[in-house]
C-alpha cells in the first residue's frame, strides 16, 4: 500500500499544478459570488433603460401606460444611496420634432423606422438615445375594442388597432405591459359605461381566501412551509449538478493521467516497481483526493459566500445557508461524490487502460457521457415527484444512484430506498473495481488496437 | 551494497521459460544465469522475444511455463527495490522537473524522499545535467531525455540493472555516455542485462552475450567464444596467382573479395580473403608468398566481427535487424 500512496502522492501533488484545477477550484467561488452580486447589480444598473415614444392620437390612454409603466422601477436595496437607486426600465422619450403626430398611423410608423431601426436618435431626460420602441394608438381606437356577444369590432382603414411597433423581439416585457395597462383602461371604462362601480369591482377583485402550505413532515408548531422550505426541496437539483460536474471533471483528469503514460511508455517503468493494482489504486486515490479538495473549497465558497450575503431579512441567500444548515445536503454530497467517483473512475480506469490515444479514449468516453446525461435530463422532474416512479427506478440503478437520491436527498425518501441503494452502489461499486482491475492488469501494457467488448469480458474469465 | 560470494545464488537465473501469446510462442524454452558483477548483451533481430524475455524476467508479464529467480527470489516484485530497468520504449512525465522525476522513480525502489531529491540532483550534476535538473522533462532533448530516464532506472543504486535498447536513438556522444555510465555501474559490481542490436557496443562492453532468434536461444557464451564460431581470416591483395595457398594446410577457402576491372573470371581478381582453421598461423601464408615469388600489395589478419557472427547465427532473419 506504501506504493500506491507515492502513486497517489505524485498524481495529487502534479495535477494540483496544472492550471485547469485552479480554474476548475476558482470558477464556483467566482460563480457564486457573481450570481449573488450580479443579480443586485442587473437589477440596480445594468439592466438597460428601454426607451418608448407614445403616440395616442385618442388621449384615453397614454397617462395610464405612463403610470403604469412608472410602477415597474424595483424598490431600492435597503441602505443604498441615492446613485445606486435602481432605474427604471421603460423610460418614454419625446416624440421627434418633425414627425407629425396626427397622421395616419401608417404615415407615423413610416416616419419613426429611421429611428426604430437606430439611424436616428430620439431625446429622452435631455440626452440622445437609441429608441426601442414606439407605441401608436389611433383616433378611432374606440371602434376597434373587441366585445363578447357584441358585433365584431369595426375595422379602421388604415389600421387593425394599437400598434407596437420594435425591432427587440426578445423582450415582450413592454408590449405585455402596454396592453395589460391599456385593456385594464378599457374595461374600467366599460365597467362606468354599464353604470357599475369600478372602484367596488376592484375591491371584489382582490377578495381573497388565506391559504397556506403546511408541511406534516415539520415540527409541530412550525408546519408552514417558508421560502426555506422551497430552496430546500429544489437545493438539492443544485448539487446533482456540482456532483455531476466534478466527477465527470475529475474522471477526465484520470482519463488523461493514464493516456499520459500509456502514451510516453511510462507505464513499463512504472510496472517494473509497483504492482498494476497498486498502480490502480494509487491513480484512484490521488484523484480521488484532487476531486475531494476541489468540491471542499467549492463547499466552503458556498458557505462563506452565503453567510457573508445573508443580512437579517429573509433573502435568497439566508434562505439558502438556512436550508444548507438544516439538511444532510453537503454531508450527502460527500458520500455520493466519494462513491460515485469510486464507480466512474473504476470504468475510466479499465477504458484508459486499453486506449493508446486520447482520439482512442474519446470513441468509449463519448458512450460514458451518453450514459452519464441521462440523470443531468432527469435532474429537473426528480424535486417534482422525488418519491415517484421514476425517481425510485433510477435510484436502484447503482450507475444513477448518486444522481437520484442526491436530488431526493431533501425528500424524506423511504429508508428501504436510502439504505438499500447505498448497499447496492457499495457492492456494485466493489465489483467495477474488481473488474476494472482484471482489465487494467492486461489492458496496460497492451499496445495497439483497443481490443474488443468481447475480448474484455474473456479477460474477466482470465 | 553487493556483498555476492560464491556461495550466494547468481542474480539471475532462467530455466526453461516459455511464453506463449495465444498460440504465438514468444519465448520458447530460455534458460541462461548470469554471474555477479557481469555485463551480458541480449541480442537478437527483431520480434526474437528479447523484451518479452525482460518483462517476464520483471514479472511485468508472467511466463506460461518455466522457473525465474532474481536476485534468489522466486519474483523480481519481492526484489524490486533491488533492480533497476530501462525499458526499450521510453518517456518520462512531460511536465515534470527533470530533478523530480528521477526522485519520484527512485522513492517506488524505497528511498526516502529526501534521499530521493538528493541523489536526483548528484546524478545530473555527474552527467552534465545540473542546469536542466529544475527545468520541465519537456524542454530536454531526446537524447538528454534518454539519459534522464536512464539514471532514474538507476537512481536508487541497484545490483541488477535490466536494459532495453539503451543505445537506440542516440547520437554517438550520447551513447558513448552511456556507456560510460554501464561501465561505471560495472565497476561497482551492478550485475547488467542490455538489449542491443548494435554489437560493436556489445562487442566494447559485454562480458557474455546471450543470442536469441524466434524465441529461442542460439548463443550464450564470451565474445571470444562467439567469434570462434566463424573461421579466421587473412586479406590478401596480389596480382598473381594465388593457387598455391590454396593448397596450404590450415587455409579452408580463398575467395575474391571484389573482381578486378575487367578480370574475365575469378581468379583475375587482386583482393582474396583466405579462411582459414582455428590453429593454422597467418605466418605460414606469409611464408608461402616469399617462398613462391607471390607479390604481395597488402596482408592483412583480422578475426570475424560479432556482426558477422551474428549474421551467421541468425541467418536471413538478421537482414531486418541490419534495416533498422
Amino acid at each position: 500500500m506504501k506504493f500506491a500512496f507515492l502513486v497517489a502522492w505524485r498524481e495529487y501533488s502534479e495535477n494540483a499544478k496544472t492550471r485547469g484545477f485552479w480554474i476548475s477550484l476558482l470558477m464556483f467561488p467566482v460563480i457564486i459570488f457573481l450570481s449573488v452580486n450580479v443579480s443586485i447589480l442587473l437589477e440596480t444598473k445594468a439592466t438597460p433603460v428601454r426607451h418608448y415614444v407614445l403616440v395616442d392620437q385618442s388621449g384615453m390612454f397614454a397617462a395610464i401606460v405612463d403610470s403604469r409603466l412608472a410602477q415597474l422601477t424595483p424598490r431600492p436595496q435597503p441602505g443604498t444611496n441615492a446613485s445606486g437607486a435602481p432605474q427604471r426600465p421603460f423610460q418614454r422619450a419625446s416624440v421627434p420634432a418633425m414627425i407629425d403626430t396626427n397622421a395616419d398611423l401608417a404615415s407615423l410608423a413610416r416616419d419613426l423606422k429611421p429611428w426604430l431601426r437606430g439611424e436616428k436618435n430620439v431625446e429622452a431626460n435631455g440626452r440622445e438615445v437609441r429608441l426601442d420602441a414606439a407605441i401608436l394608438i389611433p383616433r378611432d381606437i374606440d371602434k376597434l375594442i373587441v366585445r363578447p356577444r357584441a358585433a365584431k369590432a369595426g375595422k379602421s382603414d388604415a389600421t387593425n388597432g394599437i400598434e407596437f411597433w420594435s425591432a427587440n423581439l426578445a423582450d415582450p416585457r413592454l408590449r405585455d405591459e402596454i396592453e395589460q395597462a391599456v385593456n385594464g383602461e378599457i374595461r374600467r371604462r366599460e365597467y362606468l359605461a354599464r353604470g357599475m362601480d369600478s372602484a367596488a369591482i376592484r375591491e371584489v377583485e382582490q377578495t381573497r381566501a388565506l391559504f397556506a402550505s403546511l408541511n406534516p413532515a415539520k415540527e409541530a408548531g412550525r408546519e408552514a412551509v417558508s421560502g426555506a422550505d422551497v430552496i430546500r426541496q429544489w437545493a438539492p437539483s443544485g448539487f446533482v449538478y456540482l456532483l455531476w460536474v466534478s466527477i465527470f471533471a475529475i474522471s477526465q483528469m484520470l482519463l488523461n493521467n493514464i493516456i499520459e503514460e500509456k502514451s510516453n511508455r511510462i507505464i513499463e517503468v512504472l510496472l517494473s516497481s509497483v504492482t498494476p493494482g497498486e498502480l490502480m489504486m494509487g491513480k484512484l486515490l490521488g484523484i480521488a483526493a484532487i476531486g475531494l479538495t476541489m468540491v471542499s473549497v467549492w463547499m466552503a465558497a458556498l458557505f462563506g459566500v452565503l453567510s457573508w450575503k445573508s443580512g437579517a431579512a429573509p433573502d435568497l441567500a439566508s434562505q439558502l445557508l438556512l436550508a444548507l444548515k438544516t439538511s444532510n445536503l453537503v454531508p450527502m454530497f460527500l458520500v455520493y461524490f466519494l462513491l460515485g467517483y469510486v464507480m466512474y473512475a473504476a470504468f475510466i480506469l479499465a477504458l484508459g487502460s486499453v486506449c493508446n490515444t486520447i482520439k482512442e479514449a474519446q470513441n468509449y468516453m463519448a458512450m460514458i457521457t451518453m450514459i452519464m446525461m441521462i440523470p443531468l435530463l432527469t435532474m429537473p422532474f426528480i424535486p417534482k415527484d422525488p418519491n415517484g416512479a421514476v425517481a425510485r427506478l433510477l435510484s436502484w440503478i447503482p450507475i444513477y444512484t448518486p444522481f437520484t437520491m442526491m436530488n431526493r436527498v431533501n425528500a424524506s425518501p423511504p429508508l428501504f430506498d436510502l439504505i438499500g441503494t447505498t448497499l447496492l452502489l457499495l457492492a456494485s461499486t466493489a465489483a467495477s473495481l474488481w473488474m476494472a482491475g482484471k482489465i487494467f492488469r492486461i489492458g496496460i501494457l497492451r499496445t495497439g488496437q483497443p481490443p474488443r467488448i468481447v475480448e474484455m469480458l474473456r479477460w474477466l474469465k482470465g | 551494497m553487493n556483498t555476492n560470494s560464491p556461495a550466494d545464488p547468481p542474480p539471475l537465473e532462467l530455466r526453461n521459460v516459455t511464453k506463449f501469446y495465444g498460440d504465438f510462442k514468444a519465448v520458447d524454452d530460455v534458460s541462461f544465469t548470469l554471474a555477479a558483477g557481469s555485463i551480458c548483451g541480449f541480442l537478437g533481430p527483431n520480434g526474437a522475444g528479447k523484451t518479452t524475455t525482460l518483462r517476464m524476467i520483471l514479472e511485468i508479464i508472467k511466463p506460461t511455463r518455466g522457473l525465474i529467480t532474481v536476485l534468489g527470489r522466486p519474483s523480481a516484485l519481492e526484489v524490486r527495490q533491488r533492480i533497476g530497468y530501462l525499458p526499450e520504449e521510453k518517456g518520462l512525465y512531460k511536465k515534470m522537473k527533470t530533478w523530480s522525476v528521477i526522485a519520484y522513480f527512485a522513492t517506488l525502489k524505497g528511498l526516502t524522499r529526501k534521499a530521493a531529491r538528493q541523489r536526483a540532483l548528484e546524478l545530473l550534476e555527474r552527467y552534465g545535467l545540473k542546469d536542466f535538473a529544475a527545468k520541465p522533462t519537456e524542454a530536454l532533448s531526446k537524447g538528454m531525455s534518454q539519459k534522464v530516464q536512464m539514471l532514474a532506472s538507476i537512481a536508487h543504486d541497484p545490483e541488477l540493472v535490466i536494459l532495453d535498447e539503451p543505445f537506440s536513438g542516440l547520437d554517438p556522444v550520447n551513447q558513448q555516455v552511456m556507456e560510460d555510465i554501464i561501465r561505471d555501474m560495472a565497476a561497482r559490481k551492478r550485475t547488467i542485462l542490455f538489449s542491443t542490436h548494435v554489437m560493436q557496443h556489445a562487442e566494447r562492453l559485454c562480458d557474455r552475450i546471450l543470442l536469441i532468434a524466434k524465441g529461442k536461444k542460439i548463443f550464450d557464451g564470451t565474445i571470444a567464444e562467439a567469434k570462434r564460431i566463424l573461421p579466421r581470416r587473412v586479406r590478401i591483395e596480389t596480382d598473381d596467382d594465388i593457387g598455391p595457398l590454396r593448397e596450404l594446410s590450415g587455409v579452408i577457402s580463398a575467395q575474391p573479395v571484389e573482381p578486378a576491372r575487367g578480370a574475365a573470371g575469378p581468379n583475375d581478381s587482386t583482393h582474396w580473403e583466405l579462411q582459414i582453421g582455428e590453429n593454422a598461423d597467418p605466418q605460414a601464408i606469409l611464408q608461402l608468398c616469399f617462398a613462391r615469388g607471390i607479390r604481395l600489395r597488402g596482408f592483412n589478419q583480422s578475426d570475424p566481427t560479432l556482426h558477422e557472427v551474428f549474421m551467421r547465427l541468425v541467418g536471413p532473419e538478421a537482414r531486418e535487424a541490419a534495416f533498422r
